[in-house]
């Protein structure tokens, strides 16, 4: 066990972990932040999506040793009462079916459209590929992922 | 209907005032008992109305994404006139008190439609209670006001009153004898694209499921299951597995013969394992790594698919069990006049993948077994649970959460009697978690299921015979070997064969039509252009000939009322869809090379829906599907929105099963484990969908699943319009195609 200083949704927290643990059975068994998801534990379905540094990570395939110090973003710290314009366009399209996948799509798309505010259907693609969602919600993300766009640029 | 309404509505005061409407309807009987009369039928509860106007409508029915939390309670809200932004949703405890219809299985995309008759009736019940109680107060006649949006008003004087207002005295009014229900035009709700209730806490991160379950003094435990269906643990080495840090305990889980054989073989069933319990889910992952275990895999430990082949290939001249025999095929088939075209189509078992890994929580003290779980039926779970632990059923009780997909996999009661297993075991309350591994590998897979198809054609180019020999694992399809009688053949024989499974098997998304539709619906379509007919204006003649329904007489009272009547509304629904398509100009014929067209048609339930695939040959992918129309008559449409989503869902499903599905098996064991190897959709593979519901304002039927069935068939119809490949069988894999694009390239 070790201790770790973790930088999550601007509050800081210290766990006492093994090395290895990762981030995301942090997230979700000591610091009891749900809203970041468990589907594959490899790194091919994207529901543990967070952002570290900006940037959207695995969070199911990142050891925790390797974020220490770093700063964390999760779905619970995107807004207050769920009113970022992403959070807006997911309910402006009615996009969740089950929801398990959503939190993992609703990272993944901030992230693309922090660094690209308009990006075209080839771009969604590349960005949110890695998200699976076993109910099919993929044409409302999309759509999604422009309205919120949209929004954002007026 | 008849019955009397005092019998079966109650209507009580709320603690702290307000009213509660209760409802039981008794012709469908208690959940698991058959109706009888002088039963007495418990009342339960379906609305409460504060005083405040907060009106709360209890969820019977399991959400998992198909969407009936949010339409079952809007049709309440309809009949009772609600303001929608007033009504609460409340998923309620499973409780024996209510009927089969009203709670028992969510499944079989039948909620809506079992629950319409209920919801209905309690909906305008409260509305008239509430107008009465209005009437009393103003003395004025119930035509003297208008109800809208939870408010009544007195259009003599124009006073208004808030529901909440009239609550309190509403429940002290005796049942009304009759209530007016709804026109089709009087509906706010129904019809509407009402947006789904679970949006806001889900884009929040707030939405909880089963795996999200947490409380006071919980352990973890992950189970080391038998990779190998019916196979045992045979011994197994955890010294290594106990020296990591917050292992907290380990052993092995499994049931004496005497409790397997008192549980439901396909719903109870539980691997053999070797369970870790550990203070957090990955200490419990990590240590199972640790393990050194051994397997006996008995007979399954030395199957395969191959080997499954050739056991129904074995068969194939001998079938077992004639299930249909209409007219006589003998002369067509042996008649050197005819010629006979015969073909067989595979369709391979098929994983679910859900996107929430299956888990359960458990909190087994002083023979009191309380879990919490995501389950299609919580009855069935009790049942399971309180046999596997040899208690009585009221000892067992089950808190229903919101599932992360289900699609027929959450009707087992596995992971509820894994984790009241261990929690019992460890006297503490535990959450069991399957890794996706465990979720892939020891899946409840859709059944395998092989179609030989034989059609005697005669020399004036017409069948005149089909013959179905069917090859099956489980018996719960079995009913889908029949050619259905939609198409009319003047012969048709029908057999089924069972082969034993070598992996367990469950229900998935829309069951057995999936593998008959594929069958069928690709066997129709080259005879068809064998006959040179187009296939749509072929279906439309075989659809349009006399059906021998059979001498009602030789049929038991429930074929006469309900097969018959089903199988008539069918073959409308058939018709009208198919002529719709036609109609509106949707089935497009192209002659650009490396495109095409595709159609198939299939019921789930009353549904019928159709599905035209339109693809492109792709030297990098082998195929591509560019667009997938779907008309669906499903009766009345609840929520449009909410039905395009399920329509959309089923097609992206059965369009992985087309692309990734099937599942290897050597040696008994599942060859993938998780979703770099057992591949589904992805956003970059998803298809143009249009969805078409065709107008109608009959009873409404399900949409969860009668999107799934036809995609396979109509994709593999285009394939072959487009490449001249016959593919009988998914997933289609690039060997299947490489003759079309070597035969592109040399030319
Ligand atoms: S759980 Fe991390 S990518 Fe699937
Ligand atoms: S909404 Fe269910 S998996 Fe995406």
């Amino acid at each position: 066990m070790a201790n770790y200083t973790l930088e999550i949704n601007n509050n800081s927290y210290s766990v006492d972990v093994t090395p290895d643990t990762p981030l995301l059975w942090v997230l979700r068994d000591v610091l009891k932040l749900y809203g970041t998801k468990y589907g594959c534990g490899i790194a091919q379905c994207g529901a543990c999506t967070v952002h570290i540094n900006g940037l959207p990570m695995r969070s199911c395939s990142i050891p925790i040793e390797k974020v220490n110090g770093q700063s964390i973003r999760t779905i619970e710290g995107l807004s207050d009462t769920a009113d970022h314009p992403v959070q807006l366009a997911w309910e402006e399209v009615d996009v969740p079916q089950c929801g398990y996948c959503q939190s993992g799509q609703i990272m993944s798309a901030v992230a693309l459209l922090e660094r690209n505010p308009n990006p075209s259907d080839e771009e969604i693609n590349r960005a949110m590929k890695g998200n699976i969602c076993r109910c099919g919600t993929y044409a409302r993300i999309r759509s999604a992922i422009k309205t919120a766009a949209k929004n954002m640029e007026s | 209907m008849k019955i009397n309404r005092r019998d079966f509505l109650k209507v009580s005061g709320k603690v702290g005032g307000g009213l509660m409407i209760s409802l039981s309807l008794p012709m469908y009987g208690k959940i698991g008992e058959t109706t009888k009369e002088g039963v007495e039928i418990p009342f339960n509860k379906f609305i409460s109305i504060d005083p405040n106007g907060e009106i709360t409508i209890m969820l019977t029915k399991h959400e998992m994404g198909q969407g009936t939390g949010t339409s079952i309670p809007t049709i309440i809200a309809d009949e009772l006139d609600a303001d929608w932004n007033k009504v609460k949703i409340k998923q309620i405890e499973y409780s024996p008190d209510y009927t089969w219809h009203e709670m028992g299985t969510t499944g079989g995309s039948g909620s809506i439609s079992r629950t319409w008759d209920a919801v209905r009736n309690a909906g305008a019940t409260a509305k008239q209670l509430l107008v009465q109680a209005a009437s009393q107060r103003w003395n004025v006649d119930a035509v003297a006001m208008e109800v809208s949006n939870s408010f009544i008003t007195n259009l003599v004087t124009g006073e208004k009153l808030e529901y909440g207002e009239l609550a309190e005295a509403a429940s002290k009014l005796p049942v009304p004898e009759e209530v007016i229900l709804k026109t089709h035009e009087e509906y706010v709700y129904i019809g509407k694209p009402i947006k789904n209730r679970i949006t806001k806490e889900v884009v929040s991160g707030q939405s909880r499921y089963g795996l999200d379950m947490d409380m006071p003094d919980l352990v973890y435990a992950s189970i080391e299951k038998c990779p190998i269906y019916k196979g045992k643990l045979k011994s197994y080495d955890d010294s290594e597995a106990r020296q990591i840090e917050g292992v907290l305990d380990i052993f092995p889980i499994g049931f004496s013969d005497e409790i397997k054989s008192s549980l439901n073989p396909t719903l109870g069933y539980v691997n053999e394992g070797v369970v870790i319990v550990a203070k957090s889910t990955w200490i419990a992952f990590k240590a199972r790594k640790a393990l050194i275990v051994e397997w006996d895999g008995l007979e399954n430990g030395a199957r395969s698919i191959e080997s499954l082949n050739a056991d129904m290939r074995a068969l194939k001249d001998a079938p077992e069990h004639l299930t249909m025999d209409l007219g006589n095929i003998g002369p067509s088939f042996s008649s050197t006049q005819n010629e006979t075209m015969s073909m067989e189509y595979d369709n391979p078992y098929q994983a679910h993948a859900l996107m929430e890994p299956l888990n359960a929580t458990a909190d087994y003290r002083e023979d009191k077994c309380e879990i919490w779980v995501g389950t299609q039926d919580a009855e069935q779970t009790i049942g399971e649970v309180a046999k596997a632990m040899e208690i009585s059923t009221d000892k067992v009780i089950v808190h229903n959460l919101k599932s992360g997909g289900s699609f027929g996999r959450r009707y087992h009661a596995d992971t509820s009697i894994e984790a009241a297993f261990v929690s019992r075991k460890m006297q503490k309350p535990v959450k069991v978690i399957w890794t996706r591994e465990d979720e892939v590998r020891n899946d409840h897979f859709q059944p395998y299921l092989k179609n030989y198809l034989r059609a005697a054609i005669s020399p004036e180019n017409e069948v005149v015979a089909i013959e179905n020999k069917a090859m099956a694992t489980v018996e719960y399809v079995t009913w889908t070997e029949k050619w259905e009688h939609y198409y009319a053949f003047p012969n048709i024989r029908c057999h089924r064969s069972m082969v034993p499974t070598v992996l367990h098997e469950g229900a998935w998304r829309s069951v057995g039509e999936h593998s008959a539709a594929l069958s069928k619906e690709c066997f129709i379509d080259e005879l068809a252009l064998k006959l040179n007919k187009d296939p749509l204006d072929y279906r439309m003649e075989l659809l349009s000939r006399e059906v021998d329904w059979g001498d009602p007489k030789d049929f038991p009272d429930w074929a006469v009322d309900f097969m018959i009547p089903r199988k008539k509304l069918l073959r409308e629904r058939q018709v009208e869809v198919l002529s719709y398509a036609k109609k509106h100009g949707l089935w497009n014929k192209t002659t650009e090379p490396g495109k095409g067209i595709g159609f198939a048609m299939a019921n789930f339930g009353p549904t019928v829906c159709a599905e035209i695939a339109e693809v492109s040959m792709d030297e990098e992918f082998g195929f591509k599907v560019d667009k997938v129309t779907a008309i669906v008559h499903c009766g009345m449409v609840i929520n449009p929105h909410i039905g395009k989503g399920q329509i959309e869902g089923s097609i992206i499903w059965a369009l992985s099963a087309v692309k990734y599905g099937g599942m290897e098996v050597e040696n008994g064991k599942v060859q993938r484990s998780n979703f770099h190897d057992n591949k589904v959709l992805r956003m970059d593979e998803l298809p143009e969908i249009e969805v078409i519901f065709i107008e109608s304002q009959e009873r409404p039927c399900g949409l969860g699943e009668p999107g799934t069935p036809p995609l396979a068939p109509a994709v593999l119809n285009a394939i072959y319009d487009a490449s001249g490949l016959r593919v009988r069988k998914i997933p289609v894999l690039e060997e299947d195609l490489n003759t079309f694009f070597n035969s592109v390239a040399m030319t």
